[in-house]
C-alpha cells in the first residue's frame, strides 16, 4: 500500500496533457484518492489516437492507451469518463462534488464557467471545498481564455530567451515543459494551503494558480539582472560567469558530453590532480586562483577536453569527482537507467498495463519512512473505474449501463477511419 | 490578518537554493521559517547579481528574493553546543527541511525528530547508494536527468536551463512533500523522515522524455528548435521578434489556418499527414511568414488566441514585467528591503484572498538573540555561546 500521508482526502482532478494530471499522481502517491475526470467523447490530447511519433508501447490495443507520456502522470489515482457537456452528466458530478475535499481543473479560463461549474455553483454544493483552477496565465486577468503548452509560458516569463546556445538565432532554441513540472509541484502546495484555511475558518476557498507565475518565482537572478541593474539577461549557455572551468565537455564516442565545474581552490587542486597536473593548482601557477582561471576560460576549457575527449563520459566523470571536483556525465534515457545509483536504490518501476505490457517507469520523486509511496495504480484506461466510483456514488449496475448507453460516460475513444 | 500557515513553524538548514526555495512559500503564506546559518552563511547569500553590483552576504538578488519573511539565526551545527540550540530552537516545529552531505543527515535527522519534527532532506543522489557522497553542483545534477541530454541539437553540447531552475524544481519538490507531512503531522500526529533525491526530483517528474525510450525504444530526435513535421512548434520570426508556438496537433493546425485566414489548407492534401507536411514545410511558409511578419508578437499572440491556437510571445524579462496580464494580476510586488531600498521580485504562486505576504530577507543572524531568547538561554549563556563563535 502507498503512502498513508494525505489518507482521508479525496480528489477530483479535471485536467489533462501534464501539469495538472502529474499533480494527481503525487497526490495520489501521498495516499489521497484521487479520482480522474477524463473528458468524454473527446479524447485527451496526450492519448494518442493512431501510432504515430515515437513514445508508443507496441500491441494490438488500442493506441489511446499505449502512449508513454499519458502513462507517466497518471498512476495512482481512479479514471473516470465523464461528459459534462450533456445534461445528464450533471448529477453524477455533483455527486463527486459533494464528497471531495479538493476539486481541481486545467482547461483555459472560462471553460468550467461557460460548462456551468464555476466556484459560485460548486460552493453552493459543497461549501467545504477547496477548489483551484490552473490555466496558464491563471483565470483572472486579460488573457482569459488563452491557450498553451509548458513551451508557451517557458517564453513568455523570459526563459526561453536565455536558453539555447549563445549566437544562435532564436529559431534554433529547442521547446521545453519545465512549467509542467513547477505547476504540479504548485498544486500541491496550493491544495494542502487551502484545506488548512479551510480547517481554520470552517469554509471551502478558491485559489487561482497562474502556472506562469508558478514558473517566473524561480527565476530570481534571471529577473534581478533587470529589476535590481537595469541588464538585460543574456543566454549564458553552461558557462557560470564567476565560475572556471563550469561546462559540458567532449568525451570520447559520438556525441558523448561530461559536465565538470572547479567551484573552489580545493575543487580545482582535485580537478588538477585528477588530470595529471598538480602542479596547475600550486602557488604561483596562474591557473591556482579564482581571478587566474576566470582569466584564463578559454585555456582552463581547453587543457579540460584534452583530458575528457579520450575517455567515456562515465569514466572522466568518475575520475574527476574522486578527486574532489565536480563531473557528471550527461546521460541519455539508456544512460539514465544504467545509472548504478539509481539502480542500487531500485529507483526505477516495472509497470504492468494492460494493453501497453510491462514498461519501465521513473520513480518517485521522494521515499519516505516509514509509509513509502507504492505504484499501486498504473494509468487508468478510459473509464477503468466508472462502475466502482459510480457505484459509490449511488448508481445501481443498471444506471450505470444507461448512462453509458446515453453515451455521458464510455470505456472508449472513437478512432479515426 | 492570519494567513493560511500561521502557527507552522519550519526550520531550514544548509543555505543552499533548493532549501531556502522550499521554505519561501511556507513563510510567505504566515508560517514562521527559522533559518539556521552556518558562520559567514551558505550559498544562496553569495550568488550574483547583487544591489549596486557590490557582492555582500545581505544584498544578493537570490537572497532578497528566496529568503522572504525568513528568521535568521547563525549557528555552528558542527559543534555539540550548536547541536543542543538547534534541538531547543525545534521543539515545537513541524517541519524541518535540511539539505546537508548524507553523512550529517543522520545526526540532524536525529536532533529534528527527536524535537518531534517531520524531517526532508534534499541531497543530490539520496541518503545511501554507490554515489551518495558525490559532491554535485547545479549543472552537473541536472546533468544527471536526461534533460540536460534533450536539451540539444544532436552533435552540439547538452545545454543546461537557466541558473538554478533545477534547484528551484527540486526546492518546490521539497515544499510539496513538506506541507504534505505537515498536514498529516497536524491530523494523525505521525512525524515522517523524507528523502528528497534532486536528481530523482527531477527525473520523476514531467519534462523528461524517458517514457518516449522506455515505450518505444526511440528516442525524442533532438533536431533544432522548429519541428518540420509537426508544425508550427517553436519559435518563428514576426516584425518585433518572435513568438512559440506550442502545439501542432491537427486540431491546432486547423485553427491556426483558420486564424490567419487560409482555411482552404486544412484540407489541402500537401499538409493533410505528418509525412505530407514535412514534405511541404517550404509550402507551408510562403503561408505563415508573411502573415506573422506583418504584425507585432503581442499582435499575433492576441489574435491568433481568439482561434485558440496554441502560441504565446517570446518576450524577454522586462517585457514579462509590463505585460498587461501580469500588472493586472499583481506577478510582481515591491519589498522595502533594508539597506538597499525598494526591490521587485516575483508575486505569489498562487492566489487565495488576500493571503501571501512577501517581506524582506533578514540580515544575517538577525534574529539570533531573539531566538535564543524564546529557546530559554539566558543572556549569559548567548555570550557564552558567542564568545565560542557558536552563534553570530
Amino acid at each position: 500500500m502507498t503512502s498513508h500521508v494525505l489518507a482521508g482526502l479525496r480528489v477530483v482532478e479535471l485536467s489533462e496533457v501534464w501539469a495538472g494530471p502529474m499533480a494527481g499522481s503525487l497526490l495520489g502517491d501521498l495516499g489521497a484518492d484521487v479520482i480522474k475526470v477524463e473528458s468524454y467523447p473527446r479524447n485527451s490530447q496526450t492519448r494518442a489516437l493512431v501510432d504515430v511519433g515515437v513514445g508508443m508501447a507496441p500491441g494490438d490495443g488500442p493506441p489511446y492507451e499505449r502512449s508513454g507520456i499519458h502513462h507517466l502522470p497518471n498512476r495512482n489515482k481512479r479514471n473516470i469518463t465523464l461528459n459534462l457537456r450533456h445534461p445528464d452528466g450533471a448529477e453524477p458530478f455533483r455527486r463527486l462534488v459533494r464528497g471531495a475535499d479538493v476539486l481541481y481543473e486545467g482547461y483555459s479560463a472560462g471553460t468550467v464557467e461557460r460548462m456551468g461549474w464555476g466556484w459560485e455553483v460548486l460552493r453552493e454544493i459543497n461549501p467545504r471545498l477547496v477548489m483551484i483552477s490552473m490555466p496558464g496565465w491563471g483565470k483572472e486577468g486579460p488573457y482569459q481564455g488563452y491557450v498553451t503548452l509548458g513551451s508557451g509560458l517557458d517564453a513568455s516569463a523570459g526563459h526561453t530567451a536565455i536558453r539555447g546556445y549563445p549566437g544562435d538565432p532564436p529559431e534554433e532554441t529547442r521547446s521545453i515543459y519545465h512549467s509542467d513540472a513547477t505547476g504540479a509541484l504548485t498544486l500541491l502546495f496550493a491544495a494542502l494551503t487551502g484545506l488548512r484555511q479551510r480547517d481554520a475558518t470552517g469554509e471551502g476557498c478558491f485559489i487561482d494558480l497562474s502556472q506562469i507565475e508558478a514558473l517566473a518565482w524561480q527565476m530570481p537572478g534571471t529577473f534581478a539582472e533587470w529589476t535590481l541593474l537595469g541588464r538585460r539577461p543574456e543566454k549564458l549557455g553552461n558557462v557560470d560567469p564567476h565560475i572556471v572551468p563550469h561546462d559540458a565537455y567532449r568525451a570520447a564516442g559520438e556525441d558523448s558530453w561530461v559536465f565538470v565545474a572547479a567551484e573552489s581552490d580545493r575543487q580545482w587542486a582535485g580537478l588538477a590532480q585528477a588530470l595529471g597536473h598538480p602542479e596547475w593548482a600550486e602557488p604561483g601557477h596562474p591557473w591556482a586562483t579564482v581571478v587566474g582561471r576566470l582569466r584564463a576560460r578559454t585555456e582552463v576549457d581547453a587543457a579540460i577536453t584534452g583530458f575528457t575527449q579520450h575517455l567515456l563520459a562515465t569514466d572522466a566523470a568518475d575520475a574527476i569527482a574522486a578527486a574532489g571536483a565536480i563531473a557528471a556525465p550527461i546521460v541519455d534515457p539508456p544512460g539514465h537507467y544504467a545509472s548504478a545509483q539509481l539502480q542500487a536504490r531500485d529507483w526505477f518501476k516495472y509497470v504492468t498495463s494492460k494493453y501497453a505490457g510491462t514498461r519501465i517507469m521513473p520513480g518517485f520523486l521522494w521515499s519516505i519512512s516509514p509509509d513509502g509511496p507504492t505504484w499501486d495504480r498504473p494509468s487508468g484506461l478510459v473509464g477503468e473505474f466508472n462502475d466502482e466510483v459510480f457505484g459509490e456514488l449511488g448508481y445501481s449496475p443498471e444506471e450505470i449501463a444507461g448512462l453509458e448507453a446515453a453515451g455521458v460516460i464510455g470505456t472508449s475513444y472513437a478512432l479515426p477511419k | 490578518m492570519a494567513q493560511p500557515l500561521t502557527g507552522v513553524r519550519v526550520i531550514e538548514i544548509g543555505g543552499g537554493v533548493a532549501v531556502a526555495a522550499a521554505t519561501k512559500p511556507f513563510s510567505d503564506f504566515g508560517a514562521d521559517v527559522i533559518k539556521i546559518e552556518a558562520p559567514g552563511g551558505g550559498l544562496l547569500r553569495r550568488l550574483a547579481p547583487f544591489a549596486e553590483d557590490r557582492p555582500h552576504i545581505d544584498r544578493g538578488a537570490y537572497h532578497m528574493a528566496i529568503d522572504t519573511g525568513k528568521r535568521s539565526v547563525v549557528l555552528d551545527l558542527e559543534t555539540p553546543s550548536g547541536l543542543e540550540a538547534l534541538a531547543r530552537i525545534a521543539e515545537g516545529a513541524q517541519l524541518a527541511i535540511v539539505e546537508c552531505p548524507p553523512s550529517q543527515a543522520s545526526q540532524l535527522r536525529g536532533v529534528l525528530g527527536g524535537a518531534g519534527a517531520s524531517v526532508v532532506t534534499i541531497t543530490p543522489h539520496g541518503l545511501d547508494g554507490p554515489f551518495a557522497d558525490r559532491t554535485e553542483n547545479d549543472t552537473s545534477t541536472f546533468a544527471w536527468t536526461t534533460r540536460m541530454h534533450l536539451h540539444a541539437i544532436a552533435g552540439r553540447p547538452p545545454l543546461r536551463y537557466g541558473p538554478y531552475i533545477p534547484a528551484m524544481q527540486v526546492g518546490g519538490t521539497a515544499a510539496a512533500v513538506g506541507a504534505a507531512a505537515v498536514w498529516s503531522l497536524e491530523h494523525e500526529g505521525e512525524r515522517r523522515d523524507i528523502d528528497v533525491s534532486a536528481i530523482e526530483a527531477l527525473s520523476g517528474n514531467v519534462d523528461t522524455y524517458f517514457v518516449v525510450w522506455s515505450f518505444s525504444g526511440a528516442e525524442q530526435p533532438r533536431t533544432g528548435g522548429q519541428s518540420k513535421a509537426n508544425y508550427p512548434v517553436g519559435n518563428y520570426r514576426c516584425a518585433d521578434g518572435y513568438v512559440m508556438f506550442a502545439a501542432g496537433g491537427e486540431r491546432f493546425f486547423a485553427r491556426l489556418c483558420e486564424g490567419m485566414g487560409h482555411p482552404e489548407l486544412i484540407t489541402d492534401p500537401r499538409f493533410a499527414t505528418p509525412d505530407q507536411k514535412a514534405l511541404h514545410w517550404n509550402d507551408y511558409m510562403t503561408y505563415l511568414e508573411p502573415w506573422l511578419m506583418a504584425r507585432t508578437k503581442q499582435q499575433v499572440f492576441e489574435e491568433l488566441q481568439q482561434y485558440g491556437v496554441m502560441v504565446a510571445p517570446t518576450v524577454e524579462v522586462p517585457d514579462f514585467i509590463e505585460d498587461p496580464q501580469s500588472i493586472a494580476r499583481g506577478s510582481l510586488v515591491t519589498v522595502e528591503q533594508p539597506d538597499v531600498g525598494a526591490i521587485t521580485i516575483a508575486g505569489p504562486p498562487f492566489h487565495l484572498d488576500a493571503a501571501w505576504q512577501a517581506r524582506p530577507a533578514p540580515a544575517l543572524g538577525a534574529h539570533t538573540i531573539e531566538v535564543l531568547d524564546a529557546a530559554g538561554y539566558s543572556r549569559d549563556e548567548q555570550a557564552a555561546l558567542f564568545r565560542a563563535g557558536v552563534t553570530g
